[in-house]
């Protein structure tokens, strides 16, 4: 297990040197140790042994002392790194709204932790949202106003909300409280609800890890019952949909 | 020579004033009764449907001022109860605040008073139902919990007064000498983010710990804060904002959490905390083993609509028919007064003053003061109902239906009561706690038929159908007004009073058996509010019905000139019928009737109608006795046999069914208005009822009569 954190780190470590050097090559013919270890913020002393492993999994080749470029190999496990973080880059700053500098630290940490197959899938989404404005013209535009994202937008129609509320219990995923069955109990994972019902339904104490009892239900469905520390709540629908529970098994 | 000095005696005139914070069912109301007996006055906030009470009482020397605070879960900006809360807290300048918590529920509500705390307020916390507390076994440590939070703490029973003169010690002794308490440190984040935002609200007034309040909530965004601060002078209040701001993406980027939830987990990690150091015993018994046994019978699936419908008929019950017998006596009272005051001026010499107080304020008045024992009945009925926890199971049961239409499951019992009479199903709105919802309520609720009504289709329906169709026609125009309240429910909740849903997260209180003490200051609370309409507004516009309907008066009459010529002869009765006919019809309201003929005339009405009409604004029963003045049937009722075969000879079916539509629906009584006003808290809904209900009244009723018409 240690090994395997250490051996990824390693390997992050080393990716990371991959493409500085790359992106050093870009300017010019050859990377020097000096300007490896100014771009990566380090003492060239620690630059060496990383260069010399590169060398020895031939992906760096050293043309003199002090002086490296990148074997065919090495270039293109560079360039493919490389891109990922482009891309994620790009994903961060210009679709998720960060700071550039926030941007590219995010996009340094996530690089190397992606499986190929999930970075892919990722670049394609990334290529939709951006490109596609033919299946949604202004999406990407909307999405940066929605209240999801923008604090100052203002608040959904309703019906956005309740979209929300049943794809989350259609799909099958996460249980809400109003999934239990009478006698069911569970403890809440997340509230799922924004403004004054999820303000309300913590003010009431439904909170992540508190533990919750689903007792009754109305003759019509909804409201629901619930016992939480020694209260009874009724909630409706869309207040017990908001609430995610995982159930002890 | 010694100088003389005569003692001056020190008399110090000193109020204190204490506002009463809890959460709805901590028996806040219960402590507010104990502590200022009968002084009270209960009110609205203006132009909201909150509640408002105070009172006052004088002790050790000193006059109390107490203001009862709506009951609140918490402290935000998004309720109308929370937000007057806040305000009050924050700038209403109160000496001591008395916070008082459920003992029951000890950790939800200990978080209102760590926020309370955070407001730089000076409180007292009083822990009320403490005997039933300790009946479960759970033993805390006073001492112990006094040296942690650093204020005085007092157990209480509410309800039969036990500790509350304590309280009032206590009080007394937080006014003089406000503890210096510690300043609430709700965890080292959030210590560091309320001190970078502090920093820059130095020049703010006011305690210092305000300020801790004002910088959490700025933290949260909460818009009327942020507000706040943009209207200060220079510009440290902006620096605050921005800060804020700042801070909350930090808190949120490091931890992972919403501010909000955040937030709102310090203060349950506060009250967590304190309890451990607190509690030394748990309770061993299940404090909710009697309540759970009788919710499994009146929340039960399949029985519990039926024992609902149950109960609500056996309150109606005893309302009308219990409340029938001194209904007798009060109609015979003012029968009698009236007969009375006849009898001062001596036959054939009546004078106007005669007619005015036998006619008008007799008249009127009486006819709000003869449901007065409905009224009493009633409400025992629905303050029981409170006061023992079941309306909160009721609204359980019922809140599907009523969310279908844009109501409230608590809406139910107030429309049921407006079977009755509308003004105490308005009034018995109060129990809804959102103001959107209660508006709706009040606003539809007239088209419940009301029992003022029933005379109208007593003597209607029997005019105009056939014996086998009149149960169902009654039967029809309760079930159309019903479903057109529902319809209203849903535009207004779609137009005028469009928005969000308040959040339905409703608490369950246990059952409790209510104290005589409380449901009767409850009733005679409401009937009082009930009288003193009477006594104002409603005796006011009775006296302009009464003149609309009197004057002008004709000196001469038609009548007695065509038997002078000869053409009729007539009993002296029918004589006076008939100069009582000329007179309504030569009055405001007969040419008012006559001059909107045109415009109901679509409708199938005539001037008699019309005039009939503005006497049922009085009230709607006067709709009766006013058909039978127009035509000149002297005194009658319902049961008039001659009216009935007049308007059946008079009017097709068509139009009684307008009539009766019109009627149903259209203008309430001027009291609904006046009582609408009162709890809505202004003109513009009491204006908006008057008028929307008069127009859709006039559009079904044009629409059945002219389609009608076409098929006939």
């Amino acid at each position: 297990m240690t090994q395997q954190v250490e051996q990824r780190n390693l390997t992050s470590a080393l990716e990371d040197y991959l493409e500085t050097i790359y992106q050093l090559l870009q300017e010019q013919p050859i990377a020097r140790v000096r300007d490896i270890a100014k771009a990566r913020d380090v003492k060239a002393g620690s630059v060496s042994p990383a260069l010399k492993r590169l060398a020895d999994m031939g992906l760096v080749k050293y043309l003199r002392r002090e002086y490296v470029t990148l074997t065919p190999e090495g270039e293109e496990q560079a360039r493919r790194v490389y891109s990922r973080h482009r891309v994620l880059t790009r994903f961060f700053e210009s679709i998720l709204k960060m700071p550039s500098e926030e941007a590219e630290r995010d996009a340094c940490a996530m690089e190397h932790c992606l499986s190929d197959e999930g970075m892919d899938r990722l670049v394609r989404l990334i290529e939709f949202l951006g490109a596609c404005t033919s299946c949604a013209p202004d999406f990407l535009d909307r999405f940066h106003r929605c209240p999801l994202m923008n604090d100052d937008a203002p608040p959904c129609p309703d019906e956005c909300d309740s979209m929300w509320g049943s794809t989350i219990s259609d799909s099958g995923g996460p249980m809400s409280i109003f999934d239990l069955t009478p006698g069911d109990h569970a403890r809440v994972s997340q509230v799922n609800a924004r403004g004054a019902i999820r303000q309300r339904l913590l003010d009431m104490g439904i909170l992540p890890q508190a533990k919750v009892e689903l007792e009754r239900v109305a003759p019509a469905g909804e409201p629901v019952w619930i016992k939480l520390d020694g209260t009874q709540l009724a909630l409706r629908r869309q207040e017990a949909e908001a609430v995610l529970v995982d159930m002890p098994t | 020579m010694s100088q003389l000095r005569l003692p001056i005696p020190e008399v110090t005139i000193r109020t204190i004033r204490v506002a009463l914070a809890g959460n709805p069912n901590s028996g806040k109301t219960s402590i507010f009764n104990s502590l200022t007996g009968a002084h009270q006055h209960v009110g609205n906030y203006p132009g909201v449907t909150v509640e408002k009470r105070w009172g006052g009482f004088t002790a050790k020397g000193t006059d109390f001022n107490v203001q009862d605070l709506p009951g609140t879960y918490s402290l935000t900006s998004f309720s109308p109860e929370e937000r007057i809360a806040q305000n009050e807290l924050l700038d209403g300048g109160h000496d001591v605040v008395v916070v008082v918590v459920d003992s029951m529920s000890l950790k939800r509500s200990l978080v209102l008073l760590a926020q309370v705390m955070q407001t730089g307020a000076n409180p007292v916390l009083c822990l009320n139902m403490s005997d039933e507390a300790e009946r479960t076994g759970l033993r805390l440590d006073l001492g112990q919990m006094r040296k942690l939070l650093g204020i005085p703490i007092v157990q209480t029973v509410g309800h039969r007064g036990i500790g509350v003169d304590r309280l009032v010690d206590a009080v007394h002794a937080a006014a003089d000498s406000p503890v210096r308490r510690p300043r609430l440190v709700l965890g080292e984040r959030m210590e560091k983010a309320i001190g970078a935002i502090r920093g820059h609200m130095e020049p703010m007034h006011g305690a210092a710990g305000g300020r801790d309040w004002v910088a959490t909530k700025l933290m949260m965004g909460e818009e009327e804060f942020v507000q706040r601060m943009q209207g200060v002078e220079g510009d440290w209040g902006g620096a605050a904002i921005e800060e804020a701001q700042r801070q909350r993406k930090w808190i949120e980027s490091s931890t992972g959490q919403d501010v909000a939830l955040f937030v709102t987990e310090r203060y349950f990690g506060f009250v967590d905390g304190l309890l451990r150091e607190v509690v030394r015993e748990v309770p061993r018994k299940d404090a909710r083993a009697v309540s759970d046994a009788v919710d499994k019978i009146l929340v039960h699936r399949a029985l519990g609509l039926p024992i609902f419908a149950a109960l609500m008929y056996l309150i109606f019950w005893v309302t009308f028919t219990l409340g029938a017998i001194p209904m007798d006596w009060i109609d015979a009272g003012f029968g009698w007064l009236g007969e009375a005051i006849t009898g001062f001026w001596p036959e054939g010499s009546e004078s106007p003053l005669e007619s005015l107080l036998v006619d008008g304020v007799i008249g009127g008045v009486g006819g709000v003061i003869i449901f007065l024992p409905n009224i009493l009945l009633l409400f025992i009925g629905l303050a029981l109902l409170e006061d023992t926890g079941y309306m909160a199971r009721a609204a359980f049961l019922m809140d599907r239906i009523m969310h279908r239409f844009g109501l409230h499951g608590k809406s139910f019992v107030p429309m049921m009561t407006g079977f009755g009479c509308s003004i105490p199903g308005i009034m018995a709105t109060r129990t809804l706690e959102n103001e959107r919802d209660r508006l709706t309520t009040m606003l539809v609720l007239p088209l419940m038929s009301c029992g003022a009504r029933l005379p109208i289709w007593m003597l209607l329906i029997p005019a105009f159908f056939a014996p086998v169709w009149r149960a169902p026609v009654l039967w029809l125009i309760y079930a159309f007004g019903i479903a057109l309240a529902l319809v209203l429910a849903l535009v207004l909740r779609r137009s005028v009073l469009k928005g969000e849903d308040a959040p339905f997260v409703m608490e369950l209180p246990p059952y409790r058996v209510p104290t005589a003490r409380a449901v009767l200051m409850k009733m005679g609370e409401r009937s009082w509010l009930y009288l003193r309409k009477a006594g104002t507004i409603i005796l006011g516009i009775s006296i302009l019905m009464w003149a609309a309907t009197a004057y002008p008066s004709r000196a001469e009459y038609d009548v007695d000139a065509q038997i002078a010529s000869g053409a009729i002869t007539l009993s002296d009765e029918e004589i006076e019928n008939a100069r009582t006919a000329e007179d309504l019809r030569f009055s405001i309201a007969g040419r008012v009737g006559r001059t909107i003929e045109p415009l109901i005339a679509p409708l199938g009405f005539d001037w008699k109608m019309g005039t009939a009409m503005i006497g049922a604004f009085a009230a709607k029963e006067v709709f009766v006795a006013q058909m039978g003045i127009v035509y000149a049937m002297g005194e009658t009722d319902e049961e008039s046999q001659g009216l009935r075969e007049t308007l059946a000879r008079d009017y097709s079916p068509l139009t009684g069914v307008s009539l009766m539509l019109f009627l149903l629906i259209s203008s309430p009584c001027m009291a609904t208005l006046a009582v609408t006003r009162r709890e809505a808290g202004s003109w513009r809904w009491a204006w908006l009822q008057f008028g929307g209900l008069t127009a859709v009244a006039y559009l079904i009723s044009l629409v059945v009569y002219q389609v009608g018409s076409l098929l006939i």
